[in-house]
């Protein structure tokens, strides 16, 4: 089988335990919660370094609560957890869809928040073996120098792959941070950066900590849609969420539609404010919508799946989604 | 490279199936190396390398969890359960001889993982519908099967263990 | 305890008078009950100890270095650096097994570690034992391999076109090398009856590589004691032919090698040839005095393959205007990857196995087989006839479909009936295919659905025939192709030894349910040994669904020798006749007076006091004149074949191309059912895996050579929400020659799911699926197009089809 290279695992009780151990290591350690992105990754030898530390038992990254107008979502809150919370459910139900829909139910009940955030991009040339990788010559974001997506590129195209992301960000969530220097606390879709080698702006000894995301007015309707080749155990070949604020006379208020699995980080359709606001959902604006958002999404061959389709799917996944935002009270 | 380092071992005691071991193991071990080449717990299966498949599936604390890609210390201070575990001394669980008696064990290797992800939810849900088995059994891949025997299984289980009645009583009534 | 007590046990545990009196009236006791399996509780348990869960005293770990080209000559190989590394024991390249093997004997083709050249990406080149895994891995990474990179193919026409860039050296001079086999068979006037058809379809049909994926990968252990014999444990199901290649290759006396075969997890065909994992524990372990495993990654378990050769079929196919099929004229290329395996077999196969369940008045086919640089491609469940089966029942709905016909009703009109032979010569006997297709369509209610359903929604039929084993065994001898061997204890226990392999499908329980028939013990009192070539008897293994027909014949043989000696030897103490002894229940009891009775064990003891010890051996071989005499008339034929018909119903999303099967019915004729749990297994199994094929399995290449998506993540196999629901519909025909009239069913169920699935999505959407398999992309780019050309009216709106009323009346 598959094995892991020697590493030493540190289990501190606590945060400050935790960002000195990444301090003490830097440069040959990574924080681990879950691990079911990054061991997979470290028995094809993405990533070895020589000292782990384990984020699951910091008391400080657990928790949902209600605070001050928002959700607080612990980083190292299991998948279940947050997709069963009944806080999440109730306020944020799609959101709990979401992570819901991630992976299967081991993956579900090992993975946490805080690493779906963090999940390392995905690429097919890349989510391969050693052998594998060193078969074909390595590539840009690892070990190598050519990216096999696009030819002659020079920026990696991996593919961001995680469920919630799209949906934390239709919704405004925020993300904490702490590290050595301190802690931060940085819009969600800043966090992200369109570079497929390491798109967030985590520094290697920064922790997150907490998502935080707006208690949602009643008038905010929301949907998460991800397709899959299977109905389990993939990563998404698209996910797409919306959510739209209306007013008593459902007229959009605001209005936001993230797209994933296509680049390097989600990408938020522009222009839809401009065209939807203070107008209701008639067919022909969700026409309109669904094809601003085909416009502005280019899927790569960075997934083994038709990228044509894939495009193609962006307006019918769309559609999907207003209608099942709409449908809902 | 210095992942090529001569390993680490450490002291750890795991708590496996109600018995507490204490036992040495290279730190980049995960659970089901320790399980299947240090504890000799063969009972749960390596099939994909890295989570893929569910066939490593044990219960944490009572949650399926794929144990070959947890860090061992992850189950330090845990209660692990295999599917050594899931028999009593006195005859084997309900879910085990149901499975036996509706044939949904072929060559059996997907078969410790199908049962303790079946067994967890059994736990929480004594009725479960056939589209909540299939949706609790998602993460494990079986090819011989095609399923339908192994819900029916989980069925019959579930049944037994409601009425505290033997698989094979029930399903003969 | 005292053995008065024993018996008065057993005795409690045996049947009741009222039961006795039962099974006079009955035919059988045990044969067709549902039944547990003998190893079921053993795996609900974690109990059952497969290849892995083995570990020996001193044992070493091996890893195999694979090429990272697809098509390279091996310069030279420096495994000094290796072999310096703390806890390195031993390293072996291609030169110290020279040996070519190749499970066929006249296309050995394969050397355990490369010789000369690597022929795919992952072919082995070198391997190392060394204290543990990783030791081993690391051990790999210093091994220097100077390559010759060559020029390579992927594409089986491309090398087809280009015998200079020769995989393989050609045989004879002036041929070309790429070519792996050529046949070419007729039979009856093809042209002929094609010109003179009143309809004729013309399809091109491509079936994607599909591979096995068993969940355990493949594994082996070997040791080898100071006075030179050799024990293999292998994950395998042939492990006679393992046990002769072992030997053949590692130049060592045959009678000194033992093959053990643990409980295999999974195997489909995948595990059914030797591989260089086998080879390289053996020699490792000779060379070492230590034993050695190596334990396939999930990785190396797709570059060892062997599963489906893609195949390229171009069909034409003629009918009159009444239905009946005229002539069927076939040209295949199979692309066999970098070795020969089956090939040989695949290639005749390809065209041999879709002579029934239908009478065709001619046919012709041509098949190629064409070495590419790619793993290399086998046998899988289904060897050889899955992918034109796919392309000949597609042909039969676009029959139907141009003659306006209900496709169940064309295939009534073409059916083989019974006691006959097909268009190429083989005998066929049993036949349960009508009643196949009633069942299914019966059970799915076909009439109410067929061009019927709202857009989106549609049902698809299709029908197949599967071999209940080859008629002959892949090396040439007369001996029989399955043994076994009873050994009777004084408890009333019955040792069973026999060599075929337990690999899921239930044979070792088969065996017992035949003992436990024939001899009137419980089931308990069966001990199985299986699949060890020191103590068993030779069965070929589990391949070509033979083990049922084959061993099941052999162990009935055993059985009624025992029986007949307890008959007599009861018989005699109670002097009456034998005939009026029966043995069941656990007893042997008077047929005329069911109060005198013997618990069986006092029987079996009477019958060793009057013959000596109680043993006996039985054996089956095929009958030899079933089929043609022409050059390949062997291949394809078996002693019985059993039928399938399948109809699935699906929708197709036409805004995403998804296609959800909603549910397979699945008619079998599998003769005689000895347990029906067993068979059902097999038939959900069967369709399970058809459907997998046919909706999202795809064992492809990068332009590189590299293997796609070697891994469970990215080779999609279905999940438990992804399977369609499925019903077994169990037809028994019984067969003359089978055990109680049985037949195969390990098989034979999955071929008509992919034809019956592609027939529905055309029901439901109007688009042909003609290429597997049916991803979304696929279907999707389908609609499109017709979507087109609806709107540019060169067809009519699907939506607005036929309904069934203006087709042929069913049963007319």
């Amino acid at each position: 089988m598959l094995r892991l290279h020697p590493y030493e695992y540190h289990r501190p009780r606590e945060l400050e335990a935790a960002l000195e151990l990444l301090k003490e290591h830097a440069g040959d350690v990574m924080p681990i919660a879950g691990g079911t992105d990054l061991v997979p990754n470290m028995k094809h030898r993405l990533f070895a370094p020589g000292h782990l530390v384990a984020l699951k038992g910091l008391p400080e990254l657990h928790g949902i609560v209600e605070r001050q107008g928002e959700i607080v979502l612990g980083a190292a809150e299991s998948l279940s957890s947050l997709a069963d919370h009944h806080l999440v459910r109730s306020h944020l139900p799609s959101l709990a869809r979401a992570a819901g829909a991630i992976a299967h139910p081991m993956i579900r009940n090992q993975a946490t928040l805080g690493g779906n955030i963090c999940l390392d991009t995905r690429c097919t040339y890349y989510n391969q073996t050693f052998f594998w990788r060193e078969a074909l010559g390595f590539c840009l974001k690892k070990d190598g120098d050519v990216c096999h997506v696009v030819r002659g590129g020079t920026r990696c195209v991996a593919a961001h792959s995680a469920d919630t992301p799209p949906i934390l960000m239709a919704l405004g969530a925020k993300v904490d941070t702490a590290s050595p220097e301190g802690v931060r606390s940085v819009e969600l879709d800043e966090f992200f950066i369109a570079d497929g080698i390491w798109n967030t702006q985590r520094k290697p000894d920064e922790i997150v900590t907490r998502l935080r995301v707006p208690l949602p007015s009643p008038g905010l309707r929301t949907s998460y849609q991800k397709l899959r080749e299977r109905r389990s155990v993939d990563f998404p070949l698209l996910s797409l969420a919306l959510a739209v604020g209306l007013d008593g006379d459902d007229r959009v208020e605001s209005i936001a539609l993230v797209v994933a699995a296509l680049g390097a980080k989600p990408r938020r359709i522009g222009g839809l404010e401009t065209l939807a606001k203070g107008e209701r959902l008639h067919d022909e604006l969700i026409e309109e919508i669904a094809r601003q958002a085909y416009r502005q999404s280019n899927p790569l061959d960075n997934i083994i799946v038709d990228i044509e389709w894939r495009r193609a799917m962006v307006p019918v996944f769309v559609r999907r989604a207003i209608r099942e935002a709409l449908a809902r009270p | 490279m210095r992942c090529w380092e001569r390993p680490l071992i450490e002291i750890i005691r795991l708590s496996v199936n109600g018995d507490s071991h204490e036992i040495g193991v290279p730190s980049h071990y995960t659970l089901l190396e320790t399980l299947r080449y240090v504890l000799g717990l063969t009972g749960s299966k390596q099939g994909c390398d890295k989570g893929d498949c569910g066939a490593c599936t044990v219960l944490l604390d009572g949650l399926p969890t794929l144990s070959c890609i947890l860090p061992v210390q992850e189950a330090i201070g845990r209660q692990v359960t295999t599917i050594e575990g899931l028999a009593d001394p006195d005859g084997p669980h309900a879910l085990q001889d149901a499975l036996d008696l509706t044939g949904g064990a072929q060559c059996g290797f997907c078969t410790p993982g199908i049962l303790m992800s079946a067994a967890a939810l059994l736990n929480v849900n004594s009725s479960p519908t056939r589209q909540e088995i299939r949706e609790a059994l998602s993460g494990n891949l079986c090819r011989c099967t095609g399923y339908t025997k192994i819900y029916e299984a989980v069925e019959l289980a579930a049944r037994a263990l409601r009425e505290q009645r033997p698989p094979a009583e029930v399903l003969r009534s | 305890m005292k053995l008065e007590d024993f018996r008065q046990k057993q005795a409690e545990k045996a049947a009741s008078q009222e039961e006795l009196r039962r099974a006079l009236e009955s035919e059988f006791q045990i044969i067709g009950r549902r039944l547990r399996r003998t190893d079921g509780l053993a795996k609900a348990t974690g109990r059952a100890v497969y290849t892995d869960d083995i570990s020996l005293p001193g044992m070493l770990h091996g890893k195999i270095l694979r090429s990272p080209h697809p098509h390279a000559r091996i310069v030279s190989i420096d495994v000094s650096a290796a072999l310096e590394l703390e806890g390195v024991h031993a390293i072996i390249t291609g030169s110290d097994m020279p040996v070519p093997y190749g499970i066929i004997p006249w296309t050995r083709d394969e050397y355990p570690l490369c010789v000369d050249k690597v022929r795919h990406v992952g072919d082995g080149v070198a391997a190392v034992a060394a204290v543990d895994e990783e030791s081993a891995e690391r051990a790999i990474g210093l091994i220097d391999v100077e390559y010759e990179v060559l020029p390579y193919h992927l594409d089986p026409e491309a090398a087809l076109e280009d015998p200079d860039t020769p995989i393989h050296e050609p045989r004879r001079p002036g041929e070309n090398g790429n070519v792996s086999k050529h046949v070419h068979l007729e039979f009856g006037e093809v042209d002929r009856l094609l010109a003179e058809s009143d309809v004729i379809v013309e399809g091109e049909y491509y079936f994607e590589g599909t591979t096995h994926t068993p969940i355990e990968p493949h594994c082996a252990i070997a040791h080898f004691d100071p006075g030179g014999k050799l024990t293999v444990w292998s994950a395998t199901q042939v492990p006679h032919y393992l046990h002769r290649e072992l030997a053949r290759v590692l130049d060592i006396d045959v009678a000194k090698v033992r093959v053990v075969q643990p409980p295999v997890g999974g195997a489909f065909g995948g595990k059914s040839e030797p591989f260089d994992l086998e080879f390289c524990v053996a020699k490792l372990a000779m060379i070492t005095g230590r034993p050695v495993k190596i334990l396939y990654t999930r990785e190396e378990v797709f570059y060892a393959h062997r599963g489906r050769h893609p195949m390229l079929m171009r069909y034409k196919t003629g009918a009159s205007k009444d239905g009946r099929i005229e002539a069927v004229d076939a040209r295949t290329i199979l692309d066999g990857g970098g070795y020969s395996s089956f090939g040989l077999v695949t290639t005749y196969y390809s065209g041999q196995l879709i002579t029934a369940p239908y009478q065709m008045q001619s046919y012709r086919f041509d098949s190629t087989r064409v070495y590419t640089n790619k793993p290399c491609c086998g046998p899988k469940r289904g060897h050889g006839s899955v992918q034109p089966r796919f392309a000949i029942e597609v042909q039969l709905d676009k029959i139907a479909e141009s003659l306006q016909m209900d496709p169940i009703e064309l295939r009534r009109r073409n059916l083989l009936g019974t006691d006959t032979r097909t268009v190429n010569e083989f005998r066929v006997i049993s036949n349960g295919f009508p009643q196949c297709l009633e069942a299914v369509e019966r059970a799915s209610s076909w009439r109410d659905k067929y061009r019927k359903l709202p857009y989106g929604r549609g049902v698809g039929v299709a029908g197949s025939c599967y071999i209940s084993g080859t008629n002959y065994p892949i090396y040439p001898n007369e001996m029989p192709q399955s043994a076994v061997q009873l050994q009777v204890d004084r408890s009333g226990r019955v040792a069973v030894f026999c060599g075929a392999s337990e690999i899921g499908q239930g044979s070792d329980s088969m065996l017992a349910y035949i003992v436990s028939e024939e001899l009137g013990v419980p089931i308990d009192y069966v001990r199985i040994q299986s699949a060890d070539t020191d103590l068993t008897p030779v069965d070929l293994g589990a391949y070509s669904s033979r083990v049922t027909f084959m061993c099941g014949n052999a162990c009935i043989d055993a059985a009624r020798k025992i029986k007949r000696q307890v008959r007599d030897a009861v018989a005699e103490a109670w002097g009456c006749r034998p005939q009026h002894v029966a043995l069941a229940g656990g007893w042997a009891f008077d047929r005329s007076d069911t109060e005198r009775k013997l618990p069986i064990s006092e029987a079996f003891n009477l019958a060793e006091a009057k013959f000596g010890a109680l043993g006996s051996m039985g054996s089956y071989n095929t009958p030899k004149d079933i089929h043609g005499d022409y050059r390949g008339g062997t291949i394809g034929s078996s002693p019985a074949y059993s039928f399938t018909a399948h109809v699935a119903e699906v929708s197709v999303d036409p805004e995403t191309g998804f296609v959800e099967v909603g549910k397979i019915w699945i008619a079998h004729d599998c003769g005689r059912a000895l347990n029906p749990i067993l068979v059902e297994g097999q038939m959900e199994g069967s369709a399970y895996m058809g459907f997998a094929e046919a909706i999202m399995e795809a064992h492809v290449f990068k332009d590189s050579g590299l293997h796609n998506a070697p891994s469970l993540l990215d080779y999609k196999i279905p999940t438990s929400l992804d399977t369609p629901e499925l019903e077994s519909l169990i037809i028994e025909s019984l067969d003359p020659e089978g055990p109680y009239g049985a037949k195969e069913a390990g098989e034979g169920p999955l071929h008509p799911s992919i034809p019956a699935i592609a027939n529905a999505i055309y029901d439901a959407v109007g688009v042909r699926m003609d290429r597997l398999p049916f991803t979304p992309p696929r279907v999707w780019a389908a609609l499109r197009e017709r979507g087109r050309l609806e709107a540019a009216g060169q067809l009519t709106p699907w939506k607005e089809r036929s309904a069934i009323s203006q087709l042929t009346a069913v049963g007319d």
